[in-house]
């Protein structure tokens, strides 16, 4: 919710009216509560979970309601896929509505592969196991004696994730069950099965985009998603997945003209999409094959448009698959915009060197640092030379250049 | 992995084979419709820029009665009174039509001679509808294309290589009759296989995969660098016997904070001082929360 939480809370009927004195005890419960969301730490926004937790706690929480989240595809969109299914699965679990379009795949495609909830899952978040006392019998070499300061001290954790839990964990090697996904309302929009008329030349807006936004916006109305509208039932948070935006089967020319003549049907759409948004209880998540578009200056301009946007880039492919410093990882995950809700400045990510990986099980986000060079010669081979060099004025002057790798 | 392709395992994909002015993938697409036409499977070519006499001629060995050639060669653009194929028909309902009308009883193979005509006279997004839509619809069971990748802008080259299930990049080789082919291929899970493999094509029109290219970029180990070995002749002891490391971990270190230390460190031992404490009735024992006015 772009607007704060208490605007929200205005519509609501005054459950509290019953109390006389001004006295109010501090407390969230007036908040309105809808199932998988709960309130900002920060300002107080509603946020709801995308689903993957690494990612809800680099954009401070997770998603806030009425916000688009730009996903910008990885080349062969298998990550940016993941995300997207994520945040439907996540919405099937918390009971909210979905809205999937696609161009490419057929919605009822992409909510058959959504990940399977690992629903049981108390054991999950452990703390990092505690470092034993050394007094303790160590039978292997490796186990380190370290000074009793430091024995406690947590571990560097890599992985995000905040203290608290918020969504769910999934498990992506299986597919949810049919009985979970069907218990979820949703609402499909196919292209293809929506005839689309050739558009007046002096649109701007390209005939897809619009039938997308007119479907949404019924949607919306109809089911009571605004916030303006009269309160029908309990309230509810409606998912909106766009898979794909901007590609060729949008019927968008972004990816191959220099000179587009749709240049601004996407961008339009975005304004469109994200004033629907801002007067809903919904939430967007959508995904741009960036690499296709040309246009670097377009693609700010879209970015700009969505509150988060963040940019996958997979290694497959790229010569950095066989870097040796990203061997622990499917991609780099770049974080090209925060929202900005009601505040001029915003959380910023502590870390700006993100990587993703894909277990077999679960799609994280990691900070990416260094792996320890354990090798006998790598980064050695200097201090070893400077050792050489100063062979007079050390105490193991006899050193041949034979052993020039011990350095003591 | 181009083997695996020309034995064509998976339906309803999209293969592309890309190539330049340097090396044509022309060759590599005749084996294709030779290996398809080998399975007894019917195969409809939307010829454009070899003639049907030109393509039969080149399949000479091979079962050519189930190949429907549809001549866009002669007349491409529909300018004489009964052209046979024009550009404007690459659309499903044509395509459907034309691949029902002569193979009802399987899914056949499209083969598309080339992409790059088709996409100089039909915008990059009706023709990427139709491959789309021919992909998801039942007529077709595989469709070849050849793009000539140098002819068109990057963008357009990547729209329609996006949709493709698997692309080979042909380059040329280090010898005249060798081809280098890179080829990606996407699984339906969203698995992106890539490999590079040389081959050539021999006159029956088999594909001879030979090796994959040498790894010029990985960097040899040197071997004095190997051989070399830095605890060899040390001039003091470096390795520990059971013994000597029983001794070492006997030794409790000044910084290490044993059980024995810490037990003697919170329990007195007997004899020492101790304070017992009993509340009475005079505590003044405050029960309100003093932090209860911060919001935590």
């Amino acid at each position: 919710m772009a607007a704060p939480v208490n605007s929200v809370v205005k519509v609501l009927p005054e459950g509290s009216a019953v109390s006389i004195t001004s006295f109010q005890r501090k407390t969230r419960g007036r908040l309105i509560s809808i199932p998988g969301t709960r309130p900002s730490v920060q300002n107080g926004q509603l946020l709801v979970s995308t689903g993957v937790t690494s990612l809800d706690f680099l954009l401070g929480g997770g998603l806030a309601v009425g916000t688009v989240l730009l996903v910008e595809e990885d080349r062969y969109d298998s990550y940016s896929r993941m995300i997207l299914k994520y945040f439907l699965a996540e919405g099937v679990v918390c009971r909210h509505e979905l809205f999937v379009a696609a161009a490419q795949d057929n919605p009822d495609d992409i909510l058959q592969e959504l990940p399977a909830p690992i629903l049981d899952d108390v054991a999950i978040h452990k703390p990092a196991e505690q470092p034993r006392l050394s007094c303790e019998p160590q039978n292997s070499l490796d186990a380190m004696k370290i000074a009793w300061r430091y024995q406690n001290l947590p571990k560097v954790q890599s992985a995000l994730a905040s203290s608290s839990r918020f969504g769910h964990y999934y498990d992506v090697s299986k597919t949810m069950e049919p009985e979970i996904r069907q218990a979820a309302k949703c609402h499909r929009f196919y292209l293809p099965e929506h005839p689309t008329q050739t558009s007046p030349i002096h649109s701007p807006m390209l005939e897809s985009y619009s039938l997308l936004l007119k479907s949404l916006q019924e949607v919306i109305q109809r089911e009571g998603f605004g916030v303006a509208g009269p309160m029908l039932k309990s309230r509810n948070i409606l998912r909106i997945g766009l898979h794909s935006l901007g590609s060729a089967l949008w019927g968008d020319d972004l990816s191959y003209h220099d000179n587009p003549k749709y240049r601004h049907a996407l961008t339009t759409f975005l304004y469109g999409l994200r004033a629907l948004l801002r007067s809903s209880l919904s939430v967007a998540v959508v995904t741009v094959p960036s690499h296709l578009i040309q246009d670097r200056a377009l693609m700010g301009s879209i970015t700009r448009l969505c509150d988060n946007a963040i940019a996958l880039e997979s290694f497959k492919g790229s010569e950095r698959e066989t870097n040796p410093l990203y061997k622990d990882y499917h991609g780099l995950l770049h974080v090209r915009q925060v929202p900005h809700l009601n505040c001029l400045a915003s959380q910023l990510p502590d870390h700006k060197d993100l990587a993703f990986k894909l277990k077999r099980k679960q799609f994280s986000i990691e900070r990416l640092h260094l792996p320890p060079d354990l090798s006998e010669t790598v980064s050695r081979v200097s201090r070893g030379e400077l050792a050489g060099r100063a062979t007079v004025a050390s105490a193991c002057g006899s050193s041949t250049s034979g052993n020039k790798h011990l350095d003591f | 992995m181009l083997s695996e392709l020309l034995q064509g395992a998976d339906t309803g994909g999209f293969l592309i084979i890309q190539d330049s002015t340097n090396c044509s993938g022309q060759h590599l697409l005749t084996s294709f419709i030779s290996a398809v036409l080998n399975r007894d499977e019917f195969v409809h070519v939307l010829g454009f820029e070899i003639s049907e006499e030109e393509l039969r001629d080149g399949l000479k060995g091979s079962p050519t009665q189930r190949l429907h050639f549809h001549n866009g060669f002669t007349d491409p653009l529909g300018w004489t009174n009964h052209p046979a194929f024009t550009v404007h028909q690459f659309n499903l309902e044509e395509l459907t039509h034309i691949v029902k009308q002569t193979s009802q009883l399987k899914p056949a193979t499209l083969i598309i001679n080339s992409l790059s005509w088709i996409l100089r006279h039909v915008s990059p997004s009706a023709v990427c509808k139709t491959l789309q839509q021919l992909k998801k619809g039942g007529a077709v069971r595989t469709i070849i294309g050849l793009l000539h990748a140098d002819m068109h802008q990057k963008g357009t080259v990547g729209s329609v290589c996006h949709l493709a299930s698997s692309v080979i990049t042909v380059a040329p080789g280090m010898k005249a009759d060798e081809a280098v082919a890179k080829i990606t291929k996407r699984s339906k899970s969203g698995k992106v296989m890539q490999d590079e493999e040389i081959f050539n094509i021999k006159e029956d029109l088999t594909v001879i995969v030979q090796s994959k290219p040498s790894q010029t970029g990985s960097k040899q180990p040197d071997p004095e660098e190997q051989e070399m070995d830095p605890t060899a002749n040390l001039t003091f002891n470096l390795r520990l016997s059971d013994t000597e490391r029983e001794a070492k971990e006997k030794l409790a270190l000044p910084f290490m904070f044993s059980k024995e230390k810490k037990t003697a460190l919170l329990h007195s031992s007997p004899g020492s001082g101790r304070i017992l404490y009993e509340p009475d009735a005079n505590d003044d024992y405050d029960q309100e929360d003093p932090d209860d006015d911060l919001d935590v």
